[in-house]
């Protein structure tokens, strides 16, 4: 199998480049990720990739496979067009090869605070919830925050510093929508200005990709909903 | 110093232009429903369109319509697009400007036909 993949040190101070690789494996029930090892292990130990769970929960292996934001390790390498170009995640600084540097993701994510606020006093056991209302989460938990939505965003690509993104959206709206939590109004004071939220243009590329199948548009129309109600 | 956005700005943005949208297919079926069963449409026909007074505030209003429209996807444009402040800026000004000369010479046209 023919692949060609984006590989960059800074150490060695040379400019990125992709780099084609010929591998003589099967690719049949095998995953991208499968193939990233092998050639790390049999052809160059030097490619740099993040990987742990090797089964789509941890998140850490989003990358670019033939231009589409992927996880490495739960897409099928049957049926991709060869050679297979893996790039790292777009528009996030490059750390290395495949790896990005996810520190803008993450501050987004911080500034939705993704945790349940609530001033009562805490209860001698839970803080219980009907089947209806924790039946609105469904669709929102589910996030592993890989990055693959946010980074194929053209409103992120365009205002990466000021555009929440998909995914900490989504997660924005998973506490708005949780009736646990008591600072609705303070959520939404702060999605509230041209860029964070309505940045967002419906586009719906990362409903495209989100390998867990979530829905962010849909999450951030409700917000939108919710904001206008609070309006009239 | 840190960058703050503009609180409350997205919002009306937002609303204005699902408002005038709205607007704009209500008006434009009805509009081109009444020039069609107006029979064929020689100029005075169409002239005698636009002589009601109720005809000229919808059609007004739809041109204010469609402008508040093409100014918010315009600023979205430039949100998106260009972000150093000075041809931002002075974008806006230009448009706003063309925009608004718009509006006054849609009143001249319209409120121009008489019987």
């Amino acid at each position: 199998m023919r692949f060609r993949i984006h590989r960059y040190d800074p150490e060695s101070g040379a400019a990125p480049s992709l780099r084609d690789y010929e591998l003589d494996f099967d690719p049949k029930g095998r995953k991208v990720l499968d193939a990233l090892i092998a050639i790390k292990d049999t052809l160059d130990e030097s490619l740099a990739f993040r990987r742990s769970c090797r089964e789509g929960v941890c998140g850490s292996d989003g990358v670019n496979v033939n231009g589409r934001n992927v996880l490495a390790c739960v897409t099928p390498l049957e049926g991709l067009k060869e050679p297979i170009v893996i790039r790292p995640l777009p528009r996030l600084g490059v750390v290395r090869d495949l790896i990005v540097d996810m520190a803008q993701f993450y501050q987004h994510y911080r500034a939705v605070k993704p945790y349940l606020i609530n001033l009562d006093p805490e209860p001698e056991s839970e803080r219980p919830q009907s089947p209806e209302e924790r039946a609105e989460l469904d669709g929102l938990w589910e996030c592993i925050l890989c990055g693959c939505c946010t980074t194929s965003c053209p409103s992120f690509w365009w205002n990466p510093d000021r555009f929440l993104g998909p995914a900490a959206l989504l997660q924005g709206y998973r506490f708005i929508a949780d009736t646990r939590d008591q600072a609705t109004d303070e959520r939404l004071d702060f999605l509230e200005d041209p860029y964070r939220l309505f940045r967002c243009h419906g586009i719906m590329n990362c409903v495209e990709v989100c390998p867990k199948g979530l829905n962010p548009t849909a999450a951030i129309g409700k917000i939108k909903s919710l904001l206008v109600k609070r309006a009239l | 110093m840190r960058r703050v956005g503009g609180a409350r700005r997205g919002l009306d943005m937002w609303l204005v232009q699902r408002a005038s949208a709205l607007y704009m297919l209500l008006f434009l079926p009805v509009f081109l429903a009444r020039a069609w069963l107006a029979g064929p449409l020689d100029y005075l026909v169409w002239r005698g369109l636009f002589e009601p007074v109720a005809v000229k505030v919808a059609v007004l209003l739809f041109v204010a319509a469609l402008l508040a429209h093409a100014w918010i996807g315009l600023r979205e444009i430039l949100i998106d697009y260009l972000h150093a402040l000075v041809p931002r800026l002075a974008l806006y000004f230009l448009f706003a400007t063309l925009y608004l000369g718009c509006l006054a010479w849609s009143v001249d046209i319209l409120w121009g036909v008489r019987p």
